[in-house]
């Protein structure tokens, strides 16, 4: 055993380490062990006096991805396009079809937005300036800075939108409260969030993406919306006549706009909306019925909102809106039609924003005291307090709309000038709902709007079933190599799966131990694992036979098998090792998984092949002289 | 027990008939390619795919006719079961939020088939433009592997083992694509090319390396070992006496990758299936593509 005594310390030192490094694993099983047995009660006292114990296991224990786990992974990408848009300022046509271009191609190419956006303004004219466009002097941007100056600009704020969005979403996911949520930057613009047992996966898409723009706005003038009302119906009028029931029922609305009935409301829907019969041969009043009673413009069917939206977007009936007016609707039905079709007002509010929601300094959830609806209370910073008093004070007696997200979630109407920065979101569908809201409020704003361009939602009984599966897998599998082992190769068959038992362990050590994800490829890749680990020690067996059949003593013999091989097993492996290297590079997830599995088994593999068995041979052979059958 | 001991059968004498064999399979592969082309699975397309788990079986072609009339797009939906969980398999493509999809889903279903209690177990997308970088990134990563390969080989060996090795690889991945182009539709199981049969195709090229490499390893050994032996030869004898280790470790690799297709779950049966095949081709290829290569590019330096 002379010689032996560096491999021994190795061998030992690696055990012990794969050791160290699953302790926590195997705790973390026997605390969800004990914890499975416990009552409700039993269980949140033994959680409360166990904090620290169970949050340090948790954390150092073997992860399983979530594909074995349950939860949801999404990647998320900042719009960079949508950024650009809105860090310029003065743009024309050419601007957009630029973007557009720029935006077109990213798809197709490695490069980024920028870059591509930069080359194509200089490609159509190669004298123009950018900084016409990005004009910012906190940021340095004069009219005389170079094309590079404003890229470099460009990309400062690009990085910084991204960094700000991974913190704003850590903050929302935190406080919409996942244990143990993982939020990473991939690449330039993406990011990728992994939260392990969502069962809302709907809630936290909103959550996700809410870009969070709260906006107060004034609305449009009820005059003007009457007559943009009659304009934009009689723009649509194919008939001969201009005499419909839309018009008819805006003469009321222009007398007496208040007396509208609740009741005639009802009516007019089921008329205009529901029955397809009464094609009134006017394309607006089709899909809409038209109110023109104060802010609000008409009222539409949920499944009719992308019609209007088309009739609306016309640039002949948007040169019909009064000046500085769009129309936005409301967040929640205000009713439904006959068959249970919710309907949602159509509003008329000013594009100025006069406050948005950087000035809250806070936001919770209330209950309305009469109704105990949900709502968000909010309060402004001293300067939103001195904006919101000048609107209410200077608009007492309209409406001013909370705009959340593009949607107008309440337009209440002034009735005194409001002093100390209060407002209220109400509307809203449930606590859920106004919980939300309060986070996103609270997080912030993204400073550019994200979109979900992967997302992987795996409920718990299906990752179950995985890990059953993928575990039956790994035993069977490694019984029948086994058995086989034994069965070619007799006692050396036996040290060689005394080995590969050791590099199972090595390899869920090696997992743990770099904090490593443990997924379902990666379970198929300890499968492999075992049917190639046994490789290495085939190679040596091999040769140990051949330098057998030349005649050689059974030392000198293991001596030239292990020596010989050696290359071989070298060269195969660090190109299987190579491939890993690369798939783990490109891959996402779950391939990721694979990929470390398949770099472990590798390493581990050549290590108790090489080492491991020969301390053994070595010791059976030398020490003990006795013989080791090789088959 | 030994097999293959003292074998010496004369693998290089017959590379004709491998070539002739490699070439028909290679053939058909490109011929299937032209006609039926690769099934990209959601991975590399875009779209979404949805497992939901029914308390009672349902009947697919009624599922889909159920869900087509209120969708878009005309879904593609499978049924099975796995662990005594009656499942459904649902693709679909298109534009719409995500949330509104799932809600159609489950109160279609529901409304079909009452009492079916549908619950979306897994819910995967991926955007057009996600997918076109997925595409992106296994066509770098399979490349760069065979890249990186080439140039260790040629570091390791010289410049005609690398050839060799890379030029089996591309055989393996070829005919393996071939197959699953073939096949596509007509198995019980998906055979749609994702990350996971990516993942698979570069565990093929890994392991039909290490066949390789075993072998080119025993060549070079036997060239300083038997310097007047003839060429043709050295390569026969190298390929003879490393078989039965080719066999052994191709072996206990298929009957693990066997284990996993019966018993890895409904996720893991294309990745399982590609390796199989994968590893067969694999090993044929290390004997028959590999090293006669290596003999062909020798030959052809020396006739010069």
């Amino acid at each position: 055993m002379q010689g032996n005594g560096f491999k021994i310390f190795l061998a030992v030192f690696f055990f012990a380490l794969s050791g160290y490094y699953l302790y926590p694993t195997a705790q973390n099983y026997f605390i969800k062990k004990e914890v499975s047995g416990l009552s409700g009660e039993e269980l949140a006292t033994y959680q409360k006096e166990n904090f620290a114990k169970i949050r340090n296991v948790e954390e150092k224990a073997l992860k399983l991805g979530l594909d074995l786990l349950g939860g949801m992974h999404v990647t998320l990408e900042v719009r960079v396009e949508a950024l650009i848009r809105e860090l310029a300022t003065d743009t024309d046509d050419a601007f957009n079809e630029i973007l557009a271009a720029a935006t077109a191609e990213v798809e197709n190419s490695d490069e980024s937005i920028i870059d591509l956006f930069v080359a194509e303004f200089t490609r159509r004219d190669p004298n123009a300036r950018l900084s016409r466009y990005f004009r910012n002097e906190t940021a340095g941007i004069t009219r005389r800075s170079s094309n590079e100056d404003v890229a470099a600009f460009l990309r400062t704020e690009a990085n910084e939108a991204v960094t700000r969005a991974i913190s704003i979403i850590r903050d929302r996911v935190d406080r919409y409260g996942v244990t143990e949520p993982s939020i990473q930057q991939q690449g330039s613009r993406r990011v990728i969030v992994e939260l392990p047992g969502i069962d809302d996966p709907d809630r936290i898409r909103g959550l996700l993406r809410g870009t969070a723009r709260l906006e107060f706005r004034l609305m449009v003038d009820p005059a003007d919306n009457v007559r943009t009302l009659q304009r934009v119906i009689e723009f649509y009028e194919t008939g001969v006549a201009s005499s419909t029931t839309g018009v008819d029922s805006l003469a009321t609305a222009e007398t007496d706009s208040s007396a509208v009935a609740s009741a005639d409301t009802t009516l007019d829907i089921n008329d205009l909306l529901n029955d397809d019969s009464n094609n009134s041969g006017n394309a607006l009043l089709d899909v809409m019925q038209p109110l023109g009673q104060g802010v609000t413009f008409g009222r539409v069917a949920e499944q009719d909102t992308a019609q209007v939206n088309a009739l609306m977007k016309d640039p002949a009936v948007v040169a019909l809106f009064p000046r500085g007016v769009k129309y936005m609707y409301t967040s929640s039905a205000v009713g439904t039609t006959a068959e249970g079709n919710e309907v949602y007002d159509l509003l008329g509010v000013r594009d100025e924003i006069e406050l948005t929601g950087d000035v809250i300094t806070d936001a919770r959830v209330d209950f309305d005291q009469f109704t105990n609806i949900p709502e968000v209370t909010m309060t402004m910073n001293s300067e939103g307090s001195r904006t919101w008093a000048r609107l209410t004070g200077a608009n007492v007696g309209s409406n001013v709309a909370i705009v959340l997200d593009g949607v107008v979630y309440s337009y209440p109407n002034v009735l005194q000038r409001i002093t100390g920065g209060r407002s209220n979101i109400t509307n809203l569908a449930n606590q859920a709902e106004a919980q939300d809201i309060v986070t996103v409020l609270k997080s912030g704003a993204l400073p550019a709007p994200v979109e979900i361009v992967q997302e992987s939602t795996v409920g718990p009984s299906l990752g179950a079933a995985s890990i059953r599966a993928g575990l039956y897998s790994v035993i069977i599998g490694l019984m029948i190599v086994a058995l086989f082992m034994i069965f070619y190769y007799r006692t050396s068959g036996i040290i060689a799966d005394l080995a590969l038992i050791l590099n199972l362990i090595f390899i869920v050590g090696i997992l743990a131990g770099f904090n490593a994800t443990l997924t379902l490829p990666g379970i198929a890749g300890i499968v492999l694992t075992i049917g190639m680990a046994v490789d290495a020690n085939v190679l040596i067996f091999e040769r140990v036979r051949e330098e057998q059949s030349t005649g050689k003593t059974l030392k000198a013999a293991m001596e030239g098998g292990y020596s010989k091989a050696l290359s071989a097993i070298f060269d195969s492996n660090i190109t299987t090792f190579f491939v890993g290297v690369i798939l783990y590079s490109f891959g996402i997830g779950p391939i990721q998984g694979f990929a470390v599995t398949l770099m472990a088994g590798i390493l581990s593999s050549m290590f108790t092949a090489i080492v491991f068995t020969r301390i053994i041979m070595d010791y059976v052979v030398v020490d003990k002289k006795k013989s080791v059958n090789f088959g | 027990m030994r097999i293959f001991e003292n074998s010496n059968y004369g693998f290089i004498a017959s590379r004709k008939k491998g070539y002739i064999f490699s070439g028909i399979l290679l053939f058909i592969s490109l011929i299937s390619f032209a006609i039926n082309g690769l099934e990209l699975g959601i991975d590399f397309k875009g779209g979404r795919e949805f497992v939901i788990e029914t308390t009672n079986v349902l009947d697919a072609t009624a599922v889909r006719s159920a869900l087509s009339s209120l969708m878009a797009s005309n879904p593609e939906v499978k049924t099975y079961r796995v662990d005594g969980v009656d499942q459904l398999l649902i693709r679909t493509v298109g534009e719409e939020d995500i949330d509104v999809v799932r809600d159609q889903l489950t109160r279609g279903i529901e409304s079909a088939f009452p009492g079916s209690n549908p619950v979306i177990e897994k819910t995967y997308v991926v955007s057009a433009r996600f997918a076109k970088d997925l595409e992106r990134g296994a066509i770098y990563s399979i490349l760069g592997s065979l890249l990186v390969i080439f140039v260790y080989i040629l570091i390791r060996f010289e410049w005609r083992f690398g050839v060799g090795a890379v030029g089996a690889l591309f055989h393996d991945v070829i005919i393996t694509l071939g197959l699953f182009s073939l096949l596509q539709g007509k198995l019980g199981f998906s055979l749609q090319i994702d990350q996971t049969i990516i993942a698979a195709f570069l565990a093929i090229v890994g392991y039909s390396l290490n066949d390789t490499v075993v072998v080119f390893d025993r060549i070079r050994e036997y060239t300083g070992l038997f310097k007047s032996e003839a060429y043709d030869s050295i390569l026969n004898r190298s390929i003879n006496n490393t078989l039965s280790r080719t066999i052994i470790t191709s072996g206990t690799t298929l009957l693990v990758v066997f284990v996993l297709f019966i018993f890895g779950g409904e996720v893991l049966r294309g990745f399982a299936f590609a390796i199989l095949f994968g590893i067969s081709i694999g090993t044929y290829s290390s004997i028959f593509v590999a090293t006669p290569i290596v003999l062909e590019l020798k030959n052809r330096a020396t006739k010069r």
